[in-house]
């Protein structure tokens, strides 16, 4: 092939300083995604051998098998370049590297990455896997009246949740525990505790499949990064959650609104994969089911995750936990503050509306009694309301737990739930809801 | 032209978790808000680009910050409460003067320990003065260019030299001429005075600018730039 592409990526990567991911490369220039990688990897090369000019990042996808705990699994990463070596001496096989990305600037995290990408998947949705190196002969897109009876079976189920369970986001803890680490370290210092985490270098997976799977995953990733100040909360490490039994009640509450393919993937992750690490699958790209018109799949909850506790840890006796919440003063109606999250130890004047609840202590019982209990836990749903459009609401839900579990004593004030639309950039044709209600404090 | 400022918060308080959602209505010409609705979508997007900033630039520990999504990427966003309540209470200010199509720019200025502005990121914010709401995908498009917006910020690394240890920032907003006499008038959130701003942390000497990306639309044009001066250390 001719040189020209070098000359392409060099405008890209140096002049526009944007970041040039391999998929992102593909689709504008109309070529293979192996074509973009290798690509990719030849301007590194031209660019290091030159060693002038300004430095280059770059990022790797690499694959492999691991064996952690003693099970086996796929493990899928991306990696910076500086972690690269030590990624792949810790898989057992790897099966494949490749260039993932090529910028100027030294990325912190993953979310440019993936903002890359989402623009030019957008605009090429109906053939973004026009170039890909994965095929799928049973994936074609839904007919309308196929879509039409999707859409009516994911109306019904959501509503009847929100009044009995509430949905959980399946098994963050695997794929998003190690982005979670480090944060949950100074977290843990908002939330009293100290919680002593290894930090995970590498990034954040990603799948083919921007327009679901990572939609699902960034919310997981949400999710996940803010149950750790949950988790500290309850007075367990992080690391515990990793050691997830099978049978918890977070299976019976899958949210029915991510794809069956989602969930049978994250199924077999959480199953097979107990600790840390980026555990991704690879889908087969869905195409039209997941267009933005499909609601199911667009999973935009912020809800804290709850997970039970092992048996190993158990507290001895309910403590108390002070909460502090803060009145948002002027927040403006589309603006909503949740219940902020119990924080023990906390030392300022209290402001009006408190409920006090002291420090959770750890303390290792041998009992082996557990009780569950019911308590009522601020909960967040997305569903589809009449008018078609996404309603989150926020609201107080009656949810099983166990007793060793730390358990925050339920707000006095709060059965209110807000609902709240989001719709920004999406739906143009909706019209403003005076029903929004305000989290009253 | 006056310009304004606040300090930034020093001590932790308790923990509070936010989101902000933002309800869009069908905007028509009828509308009386479309003002405010301008103005909500820009306070949204300020606040964004601000934690952003603060994490892109070390300003603060990264642990603060957590993944959050905005205009369905992921973001950064801090956690830390008396900060995220200073950007808000800030914002919450400035979201009036821009109703009103009266604020000119809102800095970013990020000072070193000896409260020397070492970096300046300037978000120059100018409304087309009939505002037309014509296409029905206004609001996605207006998305997309506050996406790429937030990716420009993501790189900005790659043109700008790092930062000495122990910066702090704060947040300044050029007003045009009419609107000083009335931001003394207006308390908007109590205990939150603005005062004008200091004539050092306005004008930083021998300032570099690096444009970094600019967005037109039809409710909205926007330009970031940062202001960048020579020697950091």
């Amino acid at each position: 092939m001719d040189d020209l592409y070098l000359d392409n990526i060099d405008e890209f990567v140096n002049d526009q300083n944007k970041i040039v991911t391999y998929k992102w490369l593909s689709l504008t220039l109309g070529v293979h995604v192996n074509t973009a990688k290798q690509m990719l990897y030849h301007y590194l090369q031209q660019k290091r051998n030159e060693s002038s000019g300004t430095p280059l990042h770059a990022t790797y996808l690499v694959s492999g098998k691991c064996v952690e705990n003693g099970s086996t699994y796929h493990k899928v990463s991306v990696v910076r370049e500086d972690k690269l070596d030590a990624v792949k001496a810790k898989m057992d096989v790897t099966i494949s590297v490749h260039v993932y990305s090529v910028q100027r600037a030294e990325l912190k995290d993953s979310s440019p990455l993936y903002s890359t990408d989402y623009d030019a998947v957008k605009e090429n949705l109906k053939n973004c896997n026009k170039y890909s190196a994965i095929r799928c002969a049973a994936a074609v897109p839904l007919s309308s009246s196929e879509l039409q009876r999707a859409q009516e079976k994911a109306l019904v189920p959501p509503v009847e949740k929100e009044i009995s369970k509430p949905g959980f986001n399946e098994n963050t803890s695997a794929t998003s525990k190690p982005s979670a680490k480090q944060p949950a370290g100074i977290m843990g210092m908002f939330a009293s505790k100290n919680a002593s985490k290894s930090q995970e270098s590498s990034k954040e997976v990603k799948t083919e499949q921007k327009e679901d799977f990572s939609l699902v995953e960034t919310s997981k990733s949400k999710t996940a990064s803010k149950a750790n100040p949950m988790s500290n909360f309850f007075g367990k490490s992080a690391q515990k959650k990793a050691d997830e039994k099978p049978n918890k009640s977070i299976k019976e509450e899958m949210d029915s609104s991510s794809t069956a393919s989602a969930t049978a993937s994250l199924k077999q992750s959480q199953t097979s994969s107990k600790s840390e690490t980026d555990v991704k699958e690879e889908q087969s790209k869905v195409s039209k089911a997941l267009k933005v018109e499909s609601k199911d799949t667009r999973n935009k909850t912020k809800r804290p995750e709850v997970v039970d506790s092992d048996d190993e840890k158990m507290l001895s006796q309910q403590k108390k936990r002070r909460r502090i919440k803060k009145p948002q003063p002027d927040s403006s109606d589309e603006e909503v503050v949740p219940d902020s999250p119990p924080v023990p130890n906390v030392h300022t004047p209290s402001p009006k509306k408190q409920v006090k609840r002291e420090p959770v202590s750890h303390q290792e019982e041998s009992s082996e009694v557990k009780r569950r209990k019911r308590r009522r836990v601020l909960r967040s749903n997305t569903f589809v309301d009449e008018d078609g459009a996404f309603v989150t609401e926020k609201g107080y839900v009656s949810e099983s737990y166990s007793e060793s579990e730390e358990e925050p004593e339920s707000n006095s004030q709060a059965k209110d739930s807000s609902s709240l639309k989001q719709s920004f950039g999406k739906r143009e044709e909706e019209k403003k809801e005076e029903s929004e209600e305000d989290l009253c404090c | 032209m006056i310009f304004y400022k606040r300090d930034a918060p020093l001590f932790i308080k308790g923990c509070c978790i936010y989101f902000g959602c933002f309800s869009m209505a069908t905007l028509t010409r009828q509308d009386l808000n479309f003002g405010q609705v301008v103005a909500d979508i820009l306070c949204e997007f300020l606040e964004v680009a601000i934690h952003l900033i603060l994490y892109v630039r070390e300003i603060y520990p990264s642990g603060i910050f957590q993944k959050r999504k905005k205009y369905n990427v992921p973001v950064q966003m801090s956690c830390h409460p008396e900060l995220n309540q200073y950007i808000q209470d800030t914002l919450h200010c400035v979201k009036p003067l821009i109703q009103k199509n009266e604020a000119e720019k809102v800095v970013m200025v990020i000072m070193d320990k000896e409260h020397h502005p070492v970096e300046r990121f300037v978000f120059e914010i100018s409304q087309p003065p009939l505002l037309s709401i014509s296409s029905e995908t206004l609001l996605s498009h207006v998305e997309q260019l506050l996406r790429a917006m937030i990716l420009k910020i993501s790189v900005c690394d790659a043109v700008l030299d790092n930062n000495p240890p122990g910066c702090t920032f704060t947040l300044l907003v050029h007003t045009r001429e009419a609107a000083t006499r009335n931001m003394e008038k207006v308390q908007v959130i109590k205990d939150f005075p603005w005062i004008v701003a200091d004539e050092q942390e306005v004008h930083m000497e021998e300032a570099k600018l690096i444009p970094l990306k600019t967005m037109t639309s039809d409710i909205l044009k926007m330009q970031l730039y940062v202001e960048e001066r020579t020697q950091k250390n």
